[in-house]
């Protein structure tokens, strides 16, 4: 059986399902690990909650919004800022953290005299900001706060402002994927189709699934306001309130991230007819054929080509440079979210490098069977693990760097492993032709660090050399190297400037024209733009 | 099913799970769906039949199969070698050893819950 039993948890045998090793002639129906259920007692999850879920991984990447978290401030701060999901209107969102601020006395009288008033000094404060999210906490949910009457009694009383409420307690699913289910949902019950955005091309869509770190969703918005398409809205990295009300226009929802956001694309199929087409960023081949796939439903192949040589002539050499000099090399690829399937195969592929583990900490098997699906034999793929599983993993697996994020990336430094930070990045966006030679940048440096090499020594009672030069990263990376005539001159480490997506804001695109709506007839009969 | 038959059916099934996403949504009746649908029209494809495209639904169906047609052209070279009657065989080999992988002897525990 492909089930790994970790030596720390022989004593919780709830665990036993919950880690695969991918043997020899395995697949989906012999190896894939439990999912999304309940952490069990015992052991310590390092998961988020519903509440995480909802407000700081789908709702605050909208950009011109009041986030109010109904609820004591401790839950606010624990879902503030973690993830550098910047926007493009000096990053408003990213700048302040509005909380209701409960304290004892309101869970024993009620909040919502308090909710209405904060919401109230939250427009007095800012002026130019007319639209709210308010975010329900396990306190405010627990005494039965009505918050939904409390927005609607305020919108009456404020008829220029719109409130979208997002009920997703921390205790509504076992992890923040339950927070992804509910904020989806309510969005598409409560604001999709009270917004007619301007429609400007025939050619439109929402880019959905994606939250902007560090640039992402905007790097991929540029690819396809370059092939003259319109996107519409973008869920909900850099997002508008109000083109994220208009998401039923779009012609095509192209879906990233399938966990956080397939919810709301399958309900937009439902409801308005809009086709889903799942797609992946990351790699100059599956990014090359998710821009031709989008460009195909519409029949703009050249242009969509058109990008893909230049950017592969443009970045191509520079990935390969990385690649002789990451090749062989293990990682443990643990993001904890979609990264999980986006990169399992591909990283090795145009990297070399070696997946020897993935792991989820909210996944669902769904989430599971793609990364399985893609790994090669030997990985080792584990649900919700706890920190002592991660410790073991890597003393078993001893991998040259972790793609993870700060908790247990913090915990891999101290084990004299690298670590790269794939939430909130290190020095994205790792989206894109560009951003992926970042990410093989990143780890090269990673790696081949000279600072790490020295960390070993122990002062105290190593002897330390004084003979020896300063180690640089060229004397470590390139020894096995061999430079002749077959190898490309143009071949070269990363020549980007530091900040790519800031000059993407004032960038000139093909005008579009104003539209007709299309009146295209979809699924069910329902004509959609007519 | 000979053994030819079945180690070429494999090297489509890896194809798929290696670069497509499609066949991992959520629910045995969107599998279902999402199987039969371009599993049927990269056949008819890798046929030269017609196909319908008459629904946004079938254009998106059809963009992945077109990737899928042209990947199984490229890293199988013994397409071009089979007949159409026999690239008819293999696909319905191909559809129903998806099935089972995702669907039918799937380990997926949430395939059939109601909800999404």
């Amino acid at each position: 059986m492909p089930y790994h039993t970790f030596k720390c948890s022989e004593c919780i045998p709830e665990r036993a399902m919950h880690a695969v090793i991918k043997g020899p002639g395995e697949d989906l129906t012999s190896c894939l690990p439990l999912g999304y259920l309940n952490t069990i007692p015992g052991t310590i999850s390092e998961r988020g909650c519903a509440f995480c879920g909802a407000k700081h991984v789908i709702g605050a990447p909208m950009k011109d919004v009041i986030h109010l978290c109904h609820g004591p401030v401790g839950c606010t701060y624990d879902t503030w800022h973690t993830k550098r999901y910047i926007s493009d209107n000096d990053n408003f969102q990213l700048k302040y953290a509005w909380t209701t601020d409960m304290k004892e006395k309101n869970v024993v009288f009620g909040a919502e005299k308090l909710l209405k008033q904060n919401i109230i000094d939250c427009f007095k404060a800012f002026p130019h900001i007319k639209r709210m999210s308010i975010y329900q906490t396990c306190a405010s949910a627990l005494i039965g706060d009505d918050i939904n009457a409390v927005a609607k009694k305020v919108m009456e009383e404020m008829p220029d402002v719109d409130i979208f409420v997002c009920n997703a307690p921390g205790f509504g699913g076992p992890s923040q994927s339950g927070g992804h289910h509910k904020i989806n949902i309510a969005w598409v019950d409560q604001k999709v189709g009270t917004f007619e955005p301007e429609i400007k091309s025939k050619y439109v869509i929402n880019y959905v699934g994606d939250y902007n770190i560090q640039g992402d969703a905007e790097i991929i918005v540029d690819y396809f306001q370059r092939m003259g398409i319109q996107v519409l809205s973008t869920f909900t990295g850099n997002g508008s309130y109000d083109d994220l009300r208009g998401m039923h226009l779009a012609h095509l929802n192209v879906l990233e991230c399938a966990r956080s956001a397939e919810y709301i694309c399958n309900e937009l199929r439902k409801r308005y007819g809009t086709p889903r087409l799942d797609i992946d960023g990351y790699g100059f081949e599956p990014l090359s054929a998710s821009l031709m796939k989008v460009a195909m439903f519409f029949g703009i192949e050249k242009e969509a080509q058109d990008i893909i040589d230049e950017e592969i002539a443009r970045w191509k050499p520079e990935l390969d440079w990385y690649a002789k000099r990451l090749k062989g090399k293990r990682i443990c690829l643990w993001p904890g979210g979609s990264k999980l399937w986006h990169w399992a195969h591909v990283i090795e592929e145009e990297m070399g490098v070696k997946v020897v583990s993935v792991y989820s900490k909210f996944g669902h098997q769904g989430d599971f069977e793609k990364g399985v699906a893609r790994c090669s034999e030997g990985a080792l793929a584990i649900d919700d693990p706890n920190e002592l599983e991660g410790i073991e993993a890597m003393e078993i697996l001893k991998p040259d760097c972790v793609l993870t994020g700060v908790r247990p990336g913090e915990v891999s430094k101290k084990m004299r492993i690298q670590y790269l930070n794939i939430h909130g990045y290190h020095n994205g966006p790792y989206k894109g032709f560009e951003g992926w030679v970042r990410l093989a940048r990143d780890l090269y440096n990673a790696i081949y660090s000279p600072i790490h090499q020295l960390s070993g020594l122990n002062i105290s009672k190593d002897e330390i050399p004084t003979d020896k030069g300063f180690v640089t990263r060229k004397m470590i990376s390139d020894v096995n190297i061999i430079e002749d005539g077959k190898t490309p001159i143009e071949e070269r480490p990363y020549t980007g400037e530091c900040d790519i997506v800031t000059r993407l804001r004032g960038k000139k695109y093909p005008k579009l024209e104003p539209q007709q709506p299309l009146g295209m007839v979809m699924e069910g009969g329902e004509a959609i733009n007519g | 099913m000979d053994d030819v038959m079945k180690d070429r059916i494999e090297q489509l099934v890896d194809f798929i799970m290696k670069w497509c996403l499609w066949q991992f949504h959520s629910r045995t009746w969107d599998r279902e769906r999402q199987n039969e649908e371009i599993l049927t029209k990269t056949m008819q494809l890798l046929c030269d039949e017609p196909l319908d495209l008459s629904t946004p639904s079938d254009r998106c169906y059809w963009v992945d199969a077109v990737y899928l047609a042209n990947g199984f052209k490229k890293t199988c070279p013994w397409l071009d070698t089979m007949d159409k009657k026999d690239i008819k065989l293999l696909m319905q080999g191909l559809k129903e050893r998806i099935d089972y992988l995702t669907i039918n002897g799937s380990l997926n525990q949430e395939l059939t819950n109601p909800l999404y």
